[in-house]
């Protein structure tokens, strides 16, 4: 079993740069062939790159769309970024000190996590106004949520022993891979993160960067028809 | 073998971006005029993406980059491009897309992928390079009629002017009371202006971009603007938010330099013209007024002031404001080209324009766009609920 899960992390983490290298080539096939009718091109600006860092930290645009899912989507998308973090102390030998900053907020905020996931599916399950949900990202909350609860469980009712985990996590990064801790919980959290990682949305990458394209056509707007 | 092509050739960069962005959040669907009367998520634009990205993992995936690209499934192909053609590329979704999609330049790129492999465009949309090449006008309506049956009599043409007037095919053609009101008020500014003659004044080449045929593109435009730079035009005036639009922002590009004048919507124009007391308003209108945003003039181009500027100069008029207005003005239902094909859509939105200018107890509903002028009017033949129907500038000429 331990074998089949440490073959199945390389697989998934080479799947992961090829699936972001291709995105990568279709982009500079994109960028290096002669342009297509676009219009023209917004300048950029300290303004608008100032609003765009405000859209990507405070998700400003879904705020003003949607206040309810805005809630949910940020305290999600905070408290994992803070729970990520917090599991930066199982992939470093020794431990920096600004992941041990991150120690209590990541544990905070993995209470938050779960919380935040179901909030997200009952905002979207029932209220009146949403049209629309695809079942990936059905499939994707649900995953996320049995995940995080695992992690909490393992912090709270169920303790794992964090120093099997960290050896076997730095064995698989320096291709030595160690024995698979014994907790089961550990190995479904594990496996599970396993199926998530090729479902992540490629929009964590790229929607930081069309926020800020949109920011700057916001700003250039009224001078495609009028002086500045 | 053309459903093996990669999907994204004619995309830009950013647009390949803004669609492996799209979270598939629904937002958008509150604020699209189709899901409006057709209650459809099937033809909705993250639906739309999500089928786009199954096309682009069959020609670019890791699997096509092994074994060579696989064939989309005809069926899927079909169903994407009657969502796609069916959207009135208004570009709410991309105003309300907490991403940012710029949607109202997407839609119709991706329409250009569906052309590209014979899919597109549909009913009479395809026969529209035919039209134009033979008349000059997406109607196949004679050059001849293009200005006879409205151009008011007492309206002087000026050989050669700074100032020049596109009247444009659907003012021509459709909308005559609209192009009739914006000769007589450029007339009555006393300042010349110039008109190219109507076989030469030709369509501006949005029909044919907005439904992915662009191989007449640039003959179209560099025809247009060389006629207007032999006239030494330093502004060109129009009404139409979609010639205005394409005018605008792709001209230059498609003509491969600066412009050699000016684009102005006439609401622009006048607004300018009023200001500097060149135009002055002579009678009263004691009327509860409701003014429509044009999708392709207010989140197009940005003119949202000018047409309320405009009607604040009239003595005694109250204007009122539709619940989403400006730059989230929803569709009429006659954009995209997509009116004369997806009809029955077109006249339930232009219905619940109609319906809202009604409950607000508006006198009269004023519209600016010669494509909404047509198609609201006919979505009001009958229709429970009757408003009278206005152009902007009919209304102007009506009172100075």
């Amino acid at each position: 079993m331990g074998t089949i899960v440490i073959v199945a992390a390389y697989g998934v983490y080479a799947a992961f740069w090829i699936r972001f290298l291709l995105h990568a080539l279709l982009w500079w096939k994109a960028v290096t062939r002669p342009a297509t009718i676009v219009g023209p091109l917004s300048p950029s600006s300290v303004k608008a790159w100032a609003f765009s860092a405000r859209d990507v930290v405070l998700f400003w645009r879904l705020l003003k769309v949607n206040p309810a899912l805005w809630f949910g989507e940020w305290l999600f998308h905070v408290s994992f970024l803070f729970v990520i973090m917090r599991h930066l102390r199982y992939v470093f030998l020794p431990v920096p000190e600004w992941v041990w900053w991150f120690q209590i907020p990541g544990l905070i905020a993995g209470y938050i996590l779960p919380l935040s996931l179901l909030y997200i599916f009952i905002v979207r399950m029932f209220s009146v106004r949403e049209k629309y949900s695809t079942p990936a990202n059905m499939v994707l909350l649900g995953l996320l949520f049995v995940i995080s609860s695992l992690g909490l469980l393992m912090v709270t009712l169920f303790r794992t022993d964090v120093v099997a985990v960290k050896l076997f996590t730095i064995g698989i990064l320096s291709v030595t891979p160690a024995a698979v801790p014994g907790s089961i919980l550990f190995l479904l959290h594990f496996s599970l993160v396993l199926i998530l990682i090729p479902l992540l949305p490629t929009h964590i990458l790229t929607a930081p960067l069309v926020m800020l394209e949109a920011r700057k056509r916001d700003l250039g707007l009224p001078l495609v028809m009028h002086e500045e | 073998m053309k459903n093996k092509q990669s999907f994204t050739e004619d995309l830009s960069p950013r647009q390949i971006l803004e669609i492996d962005a799209c979270t598939q959040c629904g937002e958008c669907l509150k604020h699209c005029p189709v899901q409006d009367v057709t209650g459809n998520p099937a033809v909705s634009p993250p639906e739309k993406i999500r089928m786009f990205r199954e096309f682009i993992r069959a020609s670019d995936g890791l699997k096509a980059k092994l074994f060579g690209p696989g064939e989309v499934d005809r069926k899927l192909l079909e169903d994407f491009t009657r969502a796609v053609f069916e959207c009135t590329t208004c570009g709410a979704c991309g105003q309300n897309c907490p991403v940012g999609i710029f949607t109202q330049r997407l839609w119709p790129m991706l329409r250009k992928e569906m052309v590209k492999r014979g899919l597109g465009p549909i009913g009479i949309q395809a026969n529209l390079p035919k039209a134009i090449t033979s008349s000059g006008n997406p109607y196949d309506k004679p050059a001849a009629d293009r200005y006879r049956p409205w151009f008011p009599e007492n309206a002087k043409v000026a050989d050669r002017a700074d100032v020049a007037y596109y009247a444009g095919c659907t003012g021509s053609y459709e909308a005559q009371p609209m192009v009739r009101g914006d000769a007589l008020v450029l007339g009555a500014m006393g300042e010349p202006f110039t008109m190219l003659p109507p076989d030469e004044e030709v369509c501006c080449g949005f029909p044919l971009f907005i439904t992915g045929q662009h191989d007449l593109l640039e003959d179209l435009v560099k025809r247009l603007v060389e006629g207007y730079k032999a006239k030494g035009v330093r502004t060109l005036v129009c009404s139409c938010p979609c010639c205005v639009n394409i005018m605008s922002r792709d001209w230059p590009a498609i003509y491969g330099h600066e412009l050699p004048f000016t684009i102005r919507h006439i609401t622009q124009f006048v607004a300018t013209a009023m200001e500097q007391g060149k135009l002055r308003i002579s009678k009263e209108l004691h009327e509860r007024v409701i003014y429509h945003d044009p999708c392709y003039l207010s989140r197009g181009v940005g003119v949202i002031e000018e047409p309320r500027e405009v009607l604040r100069r009239i003595p005694g008029l109250t204007l009122l404001e539709f619940e989403r207005h400006g730059l989230n003005s929803r569709c009429c239902g006659s954009g995209g080209a997509a009116r004369k094909v997806f009809h029955e859509n077109a006249i339930k939105m232009g219905r619940l324009t109609i319906d809202e200018a009604v409950k607000k107890k508006a006198d009269r509903l004023i519209l600016s766009c010669p494509a909404c002028y047509a198609k609201v009017n006919e979505a009001m033949q009958e229709h429970d609920k009757q408003i009278r129907i206005t152009d902007i500038m009919e209304l102007i000429s009506s009172l100075i």
